[in-house]
Order: C-alpha cells, then sequence, then structure tokens
C-alpha cells in the first residue's frame, strides 16, 4: 500500500475521524482534570451523542422527521434492565417470567440484545410505516412513541409502572459512553457511503427522481430505520447503566425535543451536524447552569434566576436557526483541509483531479 | 476516452420492443389520453409531439409506472408490466428524465448518477465506475463533484439525461430535453440524443416541442392531440399531414 | 342507560369541540406557511395564567377571572392575539422561508419558552382557579341531566365554525388567506401581502387559543404550566388524521379524536382501560396507513410528477 493510497483512505474516514479526534480529545481533557463531576456531565453528554446519532440516521439520510425514536430507546433501556438486574432486586419492583426473573445476564451480551430488541420492533413497525412520507410518517412514529409510552406506563409487572424502576447496574462510565460514542459515529458514516445508504438520501432529494432510478423507497428507508433504532436503544441501554434507574415519563416529549434539537441546531443533514449538534446545545445549557449558580466577577457575585437557563436556550435556539436555517453545519460534513488532489469515490474507483481548462478536449 | 467513442453498456436483443396498446386514462372524468397505441423498437428514436396538454407526459407517465392506465396495457419486450411501480419498470430497463429536471440536489454530479446505477442493483464500486465513463462519454467528467445545484440549466438537464443512461435502460424516456436550451445547447443535446441508440444499446423515447430537435434525430414520430393519436410516420411525413398541420405545426409555426 | 350514552356523547362531543377549535388555529397557521405551531398550546396556556395575578404562591388569586364575563372574554382574546401576532413577528417571519421542519423545532424552542417562563413567574404547582363555577351545574333536558357548561362549548364551537367559514368566504383578507393556502407563491404573484395574510392568520389562532383557554379552564378549573401541552399534541394528530392543510379536515379530526379518546375509555374493559391513549393513537395509526392524506386530502400537498 503506497502513501497515496493511504492519503486516499484517510480522506474517505476524514469526517469520522475527526468527529472521534474531537469526542476523544475532550475526555482526555477531563479525565486529566480529575473532575468527577464533569466527568458525569461528559458521560451524559456521550450518551446524548448516541442518541442524536441514532436520530441523525434516520432523518438525516431520508428527510423524514420522526417524532417516535424514543420508543425505542425506551425499550432497549428496559430490556436491559430486564437482563441484567439481579434477581434479588428485581423480586421487590417486577414481576417477570422466570427465566428473566431468576437470571442475571452478562453486561455486553445483553445491550447487544437490548439494542436488537428495539431494531426488532423497528423492523416490524417500519414495514407498514415506511411507505409513509412527510408529515404523516412523522405522525405515524409518533403515534407508535405514544403507544409504547401508554403501556410501559402501565404494565406494573414489566416496568413497574409510572414508578422509578431502580438497582440497575451501573457501569457506563466516560470510556464505556466514549468507546459506543465512537462506534456510532463510524457506523452511521460508514453506512451513509454505501449504496444503501445513498439511494436514501436521493429519496430525500426528490422521491419522484428516486423512484424513476430504481430505488425502492419504503426498503431503503427501513434499512436507516432499524440501524437508527438499534443505536436507539443502545443509548436507552448506557443511560439505565449510566443512571441505575429509569423512569417511563423520563422518554417522552422532553427528551423528544431536546434530541430533535440538538439534530436541527447542529445541522440534520450531515453527521458533524449531529456530533456539533449534540456539543453546541450541551454546552449552551452547562454555561447557563452555572450562570444561574452563580459566578464570580473578582468580588461580585453574579447570578441569573431559577429558570432562566431554560429561557435562554430557547431563545438562542431560536437565534442560531434565524441564522443558520439548516443548522450550524449547513449539511456539511468536516470539509478536508489539503487541497484537492486525487479524489476517491466512495466505490473505490478513483477519479484524476480535474484538467486545466485549456487542456480538454 | 475521448467523448466520440463508443460505450455500449447493455446488449439488448435487438427485437426489444415497448409497447403500449389501446391506453386510456381518465382524470375525474376527463379523458387525457384516449385509446392510445404505439410501439418503440430497440435502437431507434422515437419522437412523440403534440400540442401543450395534448397528453405527452401523461402517456410517460403511463409507460414508467407514475401514472396507472384507467384502460389498455404497457408491454416492455413482451412482457406485461402494466400496473409496475416506477422502481420496478426502473429495474427492468426503463428510464426516464423529467421536464422538471429533478435532480438530487444536494448530492454532487458523480452521484446523482451513481444513484440511477445502484437502482438496477449494482453495488457502489461498479456504479462509481460505469457514472464516471458516462460523465466522459458527455464531456462532463470535470464538473463530476460539482454539487447539483450548482449548475447552470442546460447542465442540469444533461445531468438528467446522464442520470436516466446510468441505469442502463432498454428504453430512455426524455421529456423535453431541449425546453429552455440555446441554439448551441441544442445541437450538442442532438448529438447526444442520435448517438444513443448505437452507444446504450438502447431505445429512446423523445418528447419534445422543438421541432428541429424532433426532425433532426427521428427516425418515426407519433402525434396526439387531447390524448388521441393523429398521425404517425418518417419526420417527412409528419411535416406533410395535413391533420398534424391543422392541430400542431399550422399554430406553431408563422 | 340513556343518561349513561347522553353522558358519554355529550362528553365526546364537548372534548370533539375543544380539539376541532385547537385543530384549526394548528390547521389555519400550516396551511399557510407549511409550519405546525407547536407553540398553540402554550398560548392556550398563557391565556389562562392570564386570569390570575403574577406569583408563585400556591393559592392562585383572580385577577382578569374576576372582571365582568364580556371584559374578560375580550381581555384574554386580546392577549393571546397580541402573544400570536409578536410570536409571529420575532421567530417565525425571520424563517417564513426554512424547511417545514426547522419551523416546527423553532415552535418547540417557543413553546419551551412560554412554558418556562410561566415556570419562572407562577411557579409550577398547578393551581386551582374557580372560573365562571355557576356553569358546571347540570340542567335537565327532560329524565337527562347535562353540564351546561358542555352545552355552552359545542354551541360556542358552532358559532365560531361559522363565523369562521364566513370570515373565510366573504371578506377580502378571508379569501386571500384562502389563496394563500392553496399556493402561496401564486398568491403573491397576484397581489396578496403574504406578510397581512399570516398576521391574519396568526391573530385568528390567537383568537381560537383564548376560547379553548377559557372553555378549558372553566371545565378543569385548574391551571398547569404544562395544561397546552396534551390538547395540543391531541389537536395536532387530530389535523393529520383529518388531511393537513384542510380546514374541514382539522374539525372532522378534532372530532374523530375527540370522540374515539372518550369513547375508548367508556368501551374498553376495566384492564385495558389504562391504556386508552394507546387505542386512539392505534386507531390515528391506522387511518393514516390507510389514507396517508389524512381523511380530507388536500390537492396542493400531493406532487405532480
Amino acid at each position: 500500500m503506497d502513501s497515496r493510497h493511504i492519503t486516499a483512505i484517510i480522506r474517505f474516514l476524514w469526517t469520522p475521524l475527526i468527529l472521534s479526534f474531537i469526542v476523544l480529545t475532550i475526555v482526555l481533557i477531563v479525565w486529566a482534570s480529575g473532575d468527577s463531576v464533569v466527568a458525569r456531565t461528559i458521560t451524559d453528554g456521550l450518551i446524548r451523542t448516541v442518541l442524536v446519532i441514532g436520530l441523525y440516521i434516520f432523518i438525516g439520510n431520508s428527510g423524514v422527521l420522526a417524532f417516535g425514536h424514543i420508543a425505542f430507546m425506551l425499550i432497549g433501556g428496559y430490556a436491559v434492565a430486564w437482563l441484567t438486574m439481579s434477581p434479588f432486586k428485581k423480586s421487590f419492583a417486577l414481576d417477570l417470567p422466570a427465566i428473566l426473573a431468576d437470571n442475571q445476564f452478562p453486561l455486553f451480551p445483553s445491550a447487544i440484545a437490548a439494542g436488537l430488541l428495539p431494531a426488532i420492533v423497528a423492523f416490524i413497525v417500519g414495514i407498514p410505516i415506511m411507505r409513509l412520507s412527510g408529515i404523516a410518517a412523522s405522525i405515524a412514529t409518533f403515534a407508535v412513541l405514544a403507544i409504547f409510552y401508554t403501556i410501559y406506563s402501565n404494565w406494573d409487572s414489566w416496568t413497574f409502572g409510572a414508578s422509578t424502576l431502580v438497582g440497575i447496574p451501573l457501569y457506563v462510565n466516560m470510556w464505556v459512553a466514549l468507546g459506543w460514542t465512537v462506534f456510532a459515529i463510524f457506523t452511521a458514516y460508514l453506512y451513509q457511503q454505501t449504496k444503501y445508504g445513498l439511494a436514501l438520501r436521493s429519496s430525500r432529494e426528490d422521491e419522484v427522481a428516486a423512484r424513476a432510478a430504481g430505488i425502492n423507497i419504503p426498503v431503503q428507508r427501513l434499512i436507516a430505520f432499524v440501524l437508527s433504532a438499534f443505536f436507539m436503544g443502545i443509548a436507552g441501554v448506557l443511560q439505565a447503566h449510566f443512571l441505575g434507574s429509569l423512569i417511563v415519563n423520563g422518554f417522552w416529549l422532553g427528551i423528544t425535543f431536546l434530541s430533535l434539537a440538538m439534530l436541527i441546531v447542529g445541522g440534520q443533514r450531515s453527521l458533524t451536524g449531529a456530533v456539533v449538534g449534540v456539543i453546541v446545545v450541551s454546552t449552551i445549557v452547562e454555561l447557563l447552569r452555572q450562570v444561574e449558580a452563580g459566578i464570580q466577577f473578582g468580588n461580585f457575585e453574579f447570578s441569573l434566576p431559577g429558570g432562566f437557563q431554560e429561557l435562554g436556550l430557547a431563545v438562542l435556539m431560536i437565534v442560531i436557526l434565524i441564522y443558520r436555517p439548516w443548522g450550524i453545519m449547513g449539511g456539511h460534513e468536516v470539509p478536508w483541509p489539503f487541497g484537492h488532489g486525487k479524489r476517491i469515490l466512495a466505490g473505490g474507483f478513483a477519479l484524476a483531479p480535474p484538467l486545466p481548462k485549456d487542456e480538454r478536449k | 476516452m475521448t467523448a466520440s467513442a463508443p460505450i455500449v453498456i447493455t446488449e439488448n436483443a435487438s427485437s426489444d420492443k415497448l409497447e403500449v396498446f389501446d391506453v386510456s386514462v381518465d382524470f375525474e372524468g376527463l379523458r387525457a389520453i384516449d385509446d392510445v397505441t404505439l410501439s418503440i423498437n430497440n435502437r431507434e428514436v422515437f419522437g412523440l409531439i403534440g400540442p401543450n396538454g395534448a397528453g405527452k407526459t401523461t402517456l410517460v407517465n403511463v409507460l414508467t409506472g407514475f401514472q396507472k392506465p384507467t384502460t389498455g396495457r404497457v408491454l416492455l419486450g413482451g412482457r406485461d408490466v402494466t400496473g409496475w411501480t416506477p422502481h420496478k419498470l426502473g429495474r427492468n430497463g426503463l428510464s426516464r428524465t423529467f421536464q422538471a429536471v429533478r435532480l438530487f440536489r444536494d448530492l454532487p454530479v458523480v452521484e446523482n448518477l451513481e444513484i440511477a446505477a445502484i437502482g438496477t442493483g449494482l453495488g457502489r464500486r461498479e456504479a462509481s465506475k460505469r457514472s464516471i465513463e458516462i460523465l466522459k462519454w458527455m464531456d462532463f467528467e470535470h464538473k463530476a463533484f460539482d454539487q447539483a445545484d450548482t449548475l447552470p440549466y442546460g447542465e442540469e438537464r444533461r445531468v438528467g439525461i446522464g442520470r436516466a443512461l446510468a441505469m442502463a435502460p432498454r428504453f430512455v424516456l426524455l421529456d423535453e430535453p431541449a425546453a429552455g436550451l440555446s441554439d448551441a445547447e441544442c445541437d450538442d443535446l442532438m448529438s447526444i440524443i442520435s448517438k444513443i441508440p448505437s452507444n446504450f444499446g438502447c431505445g429512446v423515447l423523445l418528447i419534445e416541442h422543438n421541432m428541429r430537435v424532433i426532425m433532426g434525430v427521428c427516425e418515426r414520430i407519433h402525434v396526439i392531440d387531447s390524448g388521441k393519436t393523429i398521425a404517425q410516420g418518417s419526420p417527412s411525413e409528419i411535416q406533410n399531414n395535413p391533420d398534424v398541420i391543422r392541430a400542431y405545426l399550422g399554430s406553431k409555426t408563422e | 342507560m340513556l343518561q349513561l350514552i347522553v353522558q358519554i356523547a355529550v362528553d365526546a362531543i364537548s372534548l370533539g369541540s375543544l380539539l376541532a377549535l385547537t385543530a384549526l388555529g394548528i390547521g389555519l397557521i400550516f396551511g399557510i406557511m407549511r409550519l405546525i405551531n407547536f407553540a398553540h398550546g402554550d398560548f392556550i396556556m398563557l391565556g389562562a395564567y392570564a386570569l390570575i395575578v403574577p406569583s408563585a404562591a400556591d393559592a392562585a388569586m383572580m385577577f382578569i377571572g374576576v372582571w365582568p364575563a364580556p371584559i374578560l372574554v375580550i381581555s384574554v382574546i386580546a392577549i393571546l392575539i397580541v402573544v400570536a401576532l409578536a410570536s409571529e413577528r420575532i421567530a417565525f417571519r425571520p424563517l417564513r422561508t426554512a424547511d417545514p421542519s426547522i419551523l416546527l423545532i423553532t415552535s418547540f424552542a417557543l413553546s419551551f419558552f412560554f412554558q418556562n417562563l410561566v415556570l419562572m413567574v407562577y411557579s409550577g404547582r398547578p393551581k386551582g382557579v374557580p372560573l365562571w363555577p355557576d356553569l358546571v351545574k347540570p340542567i335537565y333536558l327532560g329524565p337527562i341531566r347535562v353540564p351546561e357548561l358542555h352545552i355552552i362549548t359545542v354551541c360556542v364551537t358552532l358559532a365560531l365554525l361559522v363565523l369562521l367559514v364566513l370570515f373565510l368566504k366573504k371578506t377580502t383578507i378571508g379569501v386571500q388567506m384562502r389563496a394563500a393556502s392553496e399556493d402561496f407563491r401564486m398568491a403573491q404573484l397576484l397581489g396578496v401581502r403574504g406578510n397581512r395574510v399570516i398576521a391574519a392568520a396568526f391573530a385568528i389562532s390567537g383568537l381560537l387559543a383564548a376560547v379553548v383557554s377559557l372553555l378549558f379552564v372553566s371545565q378543569t378549573g385548574t391551571l398547569s404550566f404544562k395544561m397546552g401541552v396534551p390538547l395540543v399534541l391531541f389537536a395536532f394528530v387530530a389535523t393529520v388524521v383529518g388531511g393537513m392543510g384542510s380546514l374541514v379536515g382539522a374539525v372532522l379530526g378534532g372530532f374523530v379524536v375527540g370522540v374515539s379518546s372518550i369513547v375508548f375509555q367508556a368501551i374498553l374493559p376495566m384492564e385495558m382501560r389504562m391504556n386508552d391513549d394507546a387505542w386512539v393513537f392505534a386507531l390515528v395509526l391506522l387511518i393514516l396507513l390507510v389514507r396517508p392524506g389524512g381523511l380530507v386530502s388536500v390537492k396542493a400537498l400531493q406532487e405532480r410528477v
């Protein structure tokens, strides 16, 4: 493999490499500072990143604004609780079938299984729903969330109803969350470079032309829907193992709006936008929270009244959207900074750089 | 590879035919297409003309699966494909362009073509290869990585044709490709269209208002007016047909 | 038995009316500018909070709420029209040409803003507000007991619908609004002034929100900063079920969702009744799968090839 080839591969993977590098840098700085409170904030942010990338895989590539993805997070979170809580703790709150009630399964396989369950659910509900477009599709996915939310709220024997389910093993720290975040970044990027990702993006641009070009839109949407449900499920798993508790009410409108807002503020049409959205919105929230708690200016302590944080976030979001209607990234990925050399297509088929105008023909 | 070198992407049977039998389409009681029958042969450029609102685009929509005919049948290579979905017809060798072009605006030119190649079942590697070949054939590879919505109008149309060809079609349906083009661009377009049958081994259905383009490249021409067939024949026959002159040419030529 | 059936029917129609009015407020604006205004629910909430003195105290002190009914109604309407117009001017006008998803998220942000503003000023605890307590008294139609308030709700809804239809058919601005919702660009080319039409639509949505606000508060007697959310959620679903962009559809959808929600609650066996919202949404899903364009589908939204 010569150096030109390696350059081409680095260029192809530039976006996920840089994004991973950014999150890794943030984690390393916090780790070096040894501040455990900030580490928790960062872990939370990384889980949000997995969540928003999950959303992006479907919304960003299909252009269908789905409202119901939090259902998959809900399903994943509870599934992992069923699998990994100790039988003793389960016996307090839940009334599960013997195989789940009497066993405690290993963490990693359980996480995968808890990611696959929402993927399977997405496959089943996706078959009819993926035929819909536009706002009808948005509402249909929301209906799915509403149905699961209502059922889980009232399904006492499996979910402890509307109460908080506690006693889920705590093992997610900054490094576990980082691992999943990097995996999500690379998976989402590689998916969008496959023929399936490209086919789906064509339907985002123009459904009619995509159909004429031989693209089976419902099938392409379904692929992205299932993949995105897996990562939503994993986000649920990570959150469950991070907080150690679950409450159905935490998987409803609040998190739906917040995650969509992060995606759209960052720019829904690029993976970079998804990641940047999480970073920017989380940073704004964190800064406002600190101002609200009070900051020192020399001898003065300056603080803002409670509730200011939320108002500030809302105002800043509107301002960002007014100035950057397609989000901060406006649909762009991380740009390649080293000039225009040989471009390599995702299919590995190289194309020489364009000739200067007078040499053509 | 220079622009004039032939690239045969598909080797279709020379007996391949795209046929329409007794097709009618009703829109809320209005008859848009009235009992039209026509047949396009492999490797010919077949013209479909008619005044505005004659039903030309509706007929293309029937052929490509965007419109179900009220009655009648569509046959592709002898196989009944009436009522097939657009993407299934696309996979089976029927591709089209649109009057409104409809490029995938946010994607680069080369990906516009790649998507069509992928639509016929290719992987990304082969799709890239085919797309680059076609762009070279059209003398357009220097803009391969330009985003589609940055192109001027005439070039958009050219990419639209490239995209249709990237499906390696058995038949390609061009819906008013010359609309809004300058005379020079029309000449380029005519040379591209006339080379399509031999270089791609397919038949072409050309819908056009521009008589110079139609008469310049078509071997046979079919004329419809108010959804009905009024004439069919060679360019010279059509030019001398009194019905056509009355319905169409008469009102168009000063 | 008869009493029960009438009771269910009246409840269903009354809830349906509130949802229809809310859906109309959302549908009107969607038709013209493709904005799904989630903050509409918070307009309703703000109207309700305007009745009491701004304070974080637990017990609510009536403010506008004790004024004579006509002045009270006009005040709440005026406040919400101002709120709606200000929202349009500040948040939505700069984004008018943006993608519908961006507009939607903007309305989320606005909704979040209003809710947290109220949370800050009034505190988060629900507050009891006895607005027009006399109206809850039942009236008797022969042997059948019907709450007066429900009758008023239905009558007010019908009156507003008639007025709105007259407005859209007979006034210049109304006709312009209909033209704009058919094809905004074309209407502008024909001399319709976009800003005026959109402002008018927001003013009407503010008026509708004010009416819903008063009816809703007099039915429930409580205030909460999240009270608008379920209303706007069901109304939003109603507009989609009815057919996005169609005003008739919005009204129809409002009644379908309202009635089915009450009916599911009444007829489901006890153990399934807890999940009544799940049944409503299952019905919504079914309607959408059978008729993706909603019950009354609109031509302007279908894509031409």
